[in-house]
């Protein structure tokens, strides 16, 4: 149990991270050269409307007041009001949370799925034909740009099979769920590259090592060999490479979200960044900080899980 | 009565493309039912890889058998499906208990999971099994053990569990592949002891595989020597160790540094002219763990040490893993940072005036290191390795340069050419001696040797400790030679000075504390020392002491 005693006091180091993360953001959003109340009233808009509705929203206070507003609303439990959606912002990404969360859950599962099962047999039948295609297949799921390899995907599945969806999200559980499968897939073939190109070389590493020939010396078959004593192995470096990866899936699905049309914050963040709405970017930005630095505690958790001689 | 497991004309070839090389050559053994034989030889010999033979896990794909039979009880076994043999008729532990055993799984599942496959036990059978097992291999708290991982345990109990995870599969025939290699000597003679004890419990036949002679002494009931892939020499032990018919038998037997050598008794140097070192009432400490919220632990690596070390004195350092005496050596020579008491170097005191004593060090002070590949950069030829430290050190004008690199290697026996070769050619006794060539290139008075020739093969060893022996005697050098190898330190040093848990436990002339030692420790350590005298029975290892059983 000592070893998971940094579960409780981790969450204290969240604290100066998030603080750094929401002032760079804040920062960042307003060096994005347009005026917000300007692109929302259109080219034809009165000097003295354009100062009203700066005047509104705060826009004409110095950045540091406004800082200090968007840490007063924070407390209270809001984000600031959208200039676009004209609610508060974290309502509105609470409604949107849920199509990306989904998203990035079917993503690494299915990535996974492929993963696990590609890097066993390029390990096991290493130099072999199989290994080969798996890699050849890897190595293009790497290099395909997801809005490319998105778009083929509606090609073939959801245009000339009608099998799938083109786009959107859906509403019943499993309609949901249908809806998820192309854009889940597209995430997943260039993340399964990666984790099944790590996974494969932690097995082959794991096949030759000592502790496998010393199980095949206690007459183990090679079946078990494999799955009791390589494969947990191999896991442990594995779990955080997918954190990473996870992190950059999560300001990544900016990209599947739009070809999909799914409605969640990767949209979200789009728009706001086109129309200079600062309270929506720097809500969107701040929640996926918020949940990379998530991931990577949960990534702590399951290393420490798996491997009894981390310490953290 | 037929062998219980007899190899005849074995040989083994290793083939790639156009080259074949043949790494063993018609090798026959036997072991008879419940017997302990002793497989000695240096590395390279091939031991290793007869037993991996046997079991039919050649370490390489492009390894052939090219002839010869192995029968286990008169059943032809080699190229079968060893499936239902490895493990339950022949088990094999290793010389890396940390490697071998699964890092993420528990002692106890480990041997849960061959008491399952081969003896089809349940898993509550099974534990209670387990859990007797573990007793019977010595662990003072077995159903703690069980539930264990590896990296919980020193190294001597490691290597217990491993024998366990081995015996759950019951093998009738037990092959232990250097098994006490890595270990601390009294570590070592209780886990020969344990071997014998459960030869005689269990009725095990057992393969001992070691390069040091002494192990095979105490154990053993018949040896056989292996060179070159080949069986040397086979018979019972005290027959063979009397009267060994093969030459190179004789040179291993010679050049075990168990057996005194003629130069034993080194005259002492008088103590008339300053001391080179001084260290006075000297601590080093480490900070331990330590995050975020939670506090530093401090861990003592030397406590309280103070000792002189004069000009031309040869002085030895044992001690036993964790004793404390690599980070004393570290700290002599301004590597680690004190945290109390005073090093004094040739008059000025380290921990004072730190510039200038580092200068006067590095200047007048060397020191050879454990790994001789490792410590040698690949990229550099000898030569450019030694004209380095020349040229760093300025005194040798450049056009000398290269006739002081000729001088060295001669004073180190090694042949001129050397200067143009890297270290990946070298074997890892040359390699050592251009260490020790490195060493010498600053025309140091003091020389310190951490455990210097560990990693050498005792022929290999001999000659080492023959060099330092000559250098000393022709140059005046000073040299502290720290070794957990007590044997070599008799050998070699004048004086000895005994470490224990960062303490100094003893101290004086060699010959006064190997043959009177004061204290009841460096007894024990004394006589665990395996002899290569069958008659001089291993007295060592006594019960478990509290770092043994360290969680």
């Amino acid at each position: 149990m000592r070893r998971y005693r940094f579960v409780l006091f981790r969450p204290f180091q969240f604290i100066p991270v998030l603080f750094g993360i929401s002032i760079i953001t804040f920062i960042l959003v307003r060096l994005i050269p347009g005026d917000p109340a300007r692109i929302l009233l259109g080219t034809r808009a009165t000097p003295t409307a354009i100062a009203n509705i700066r005047a509104q929203y705060g826009l004409d206070e110095p950045m540091w007041v406004q800082y200090l507003y968007f840490l007063k609303n924070l407390a209270a439990g809001e984000m600031g009001k959208s200039t676009l959606y004209k609610i508060d912002t974290l309502k509105l990404i609470v409604t949107r949370i849920e199509p990306t969360l989904a998203l990035v859950v079917a993503g690494v599962v299915l990535a996974l799925v492929i993963a696990v099962p590609f890097a066993a047999i390029s390990a096991r039948r290493q130099g072999t034909a199989a290994d080969h295609a798996i890699r050849i297949v890897s190595t293009a799921g790497i290099g395909f740009p997801s809005f490319w390899l998105g778009a083929m995907l509606i090609i073939l599945f959801a245009v000339r099979l009608d099998w799938l969806p083109v786009s959107g999200y859906g509403n019943s559980l499993g309609d949901k769920l249908l809806h998820l499968i192309l854009p889940g897939l597209t995430i997943a073939l260039s993340l399964s590259a990666v984790i099944a190109r790590s996974l494969r070389a932690g097995m082959i590493a794991g096949l030759s090592s000592d502790v496998a020939v010393a199980a095949r010396a206690r007459g183990m078959p090679e079946s078990v060999v494999f799955w009791r004593h390589v494969v947990p192995n191999a896991l442990v470096p594995t779990v955080n490479l997918l954190a990473v990866n996870i992190g950059w899936l999560i300001g990544g699905t900016v990209v599947v979200e739009s070809v999909f049309a799914v409605p969640g914050l990767g949209q979200l963040m789009v728009r706001g960044i086109f129309s200079r709405d600062y309270m929506v970017v720097q809500g969107v930005a701040l929640t996926f900080a918020v949940a990379t630095v998530l991931i990577n505690f949960l990534a702590d958790i399951v290393t420490v899980a798996l491997d009894p001689r981390v310490e953290l | 009565m037929t062998a219980h497991l007899d190899i005849d004309g074995l040989s083994v070839t290793f083939r790639d493309h156009d080259e074949e090389r043949p790494l063993l050559e018609d090798v026959s053994l036997s072991l008879t039912r419940g017997e302990i034989l002793g497989l000695v030889g240096e590395s390279g010999s091939g031991k290793s890889l007869l037993c991996r033979t046997v079991i039919g896990l050649m370490p390489s794909r492009k390894l052939y058998v090219t002839g010869g039979s192995v029968r286990l009880d008169g059943t032809e076994i080699l190229g079968r499906d060893m499936g239902a043999i490895r493990g339950r008729r022949i088990g094999m532990i290793f010389q890396n208990p940390t490697s071998h055993l699964d890092p993420v799984m528990t002692i106890g599942n480990q041997i849960r999971e061959g008491l399952s496959r081969h003896k089809g036990l349940d898993d509550r059978t099974a534990k209670a099994e387990a859990i007797a097992l573990l007793t019977q291999v010595g662990f003072p708290d077995p159903p703690r053990a069980f539930a264990s991982y590896a990296h919980q345990f020193s190294g001597g109990m490691r290597q217990r569990a491993m024998i366990a995870v081995a015996l759950a599969c019951d093998p009738e025939i037990l092959i232990a592949d250097e098994p006490t290699t890595a270990l601390d000597v009294t570590v070592q003679a209780q886990i020969l002891r344990l071997l014998m004890e459960l030869r005689d419990r269990r009725g095990l036949s057992i393969i001992l595989i070691t390069h040091d002679l002494g192990v095979v002494a105490q154990t053993c009931d018949r040896i056989a020597v292996m060179r070159h892939g080949k069986v040397v020499e086979t018979g019972e032990k005290r027959a063979l160790l009397a009267d060994p018919q093969h030459p190179y038998t004789s040179e291993l037997i010679a050049s075990h540094p168990s057996m005194p050598h003629p130069e034993d008794t080194v005259t002492a140097h008088p103590h008339d002219r300053s001391p080179v070192f001084e260290i006075d009432d000297l601590d080093v400490s480490f900070p331990v763990g330590g995050g975020f919220l939670t506090g530093k632990r401090e861990v003592r690596a030397v406590k309280g040490v103070s000792l002189r070390i004069w000009p031309g004195e040869t002085v030895g350092i044992v001690g036993e893993s964790g004793s404390g005496k690599s980070t004393l050596a570290r700290a002599m020579l301004g590597l680690t940072r004190v945290s109390a008491g005073e090093i004094t170097f040739d008059g000025k005191v380290l921990t004072k005036e730190r510039d200038k004593t580092l200068r006067a060090l590095r200047s007048d002070a060397a020191m050879v290191f454990q790994d001789p590949f490792n410590s040698l950069n690949p990229r550099l030829t000898i030569g450019q390795t030694l004209a380095e430290v020349l040229k760093t050190q300025g005194e040798t004008p450049p056009d000398q340069i290269p006739a002081r690199i000729g001088d060295l290697l001669d004073l180190v026996g090694l042949d001129r050419g050397f200067a143009r070769r890297r270290p990946r050619s070298l074997s890892g006794g040359q390699c050592q001696r251009a260490g020790i060539a490195r060493a010498l290139a600053v025309n140091p008075r003091v020389i310190i040797a951490d455990e210097c020739v560990a990693a050498l093969d005792v022929t290999i060893q001999a000659q080492i400790v023959d060099l330092f022996r000559d250098l000393t005697a022709r140059t005046g050098l000073t040299l502290v030679f720290i070794a957990h190898d007590l044997a070599i330190v008799r050998n070699l040093c004048e004086r000895v000075i005994v470490m224990h848990h960062g303490e100094v436990v003893e101290d004086g002339p060699s010959a006064r504390v190997f043959h009177r030692p004061e204290r009841p420790y460096t007894a024990a350590l004394i006589a665990a020392i395996p002899d290569i005298n069958p008659d001089r029975p291993l007295n060592g290892g006594q019960p478990l002491t509290r770092q043994e059983y360290a969680t």
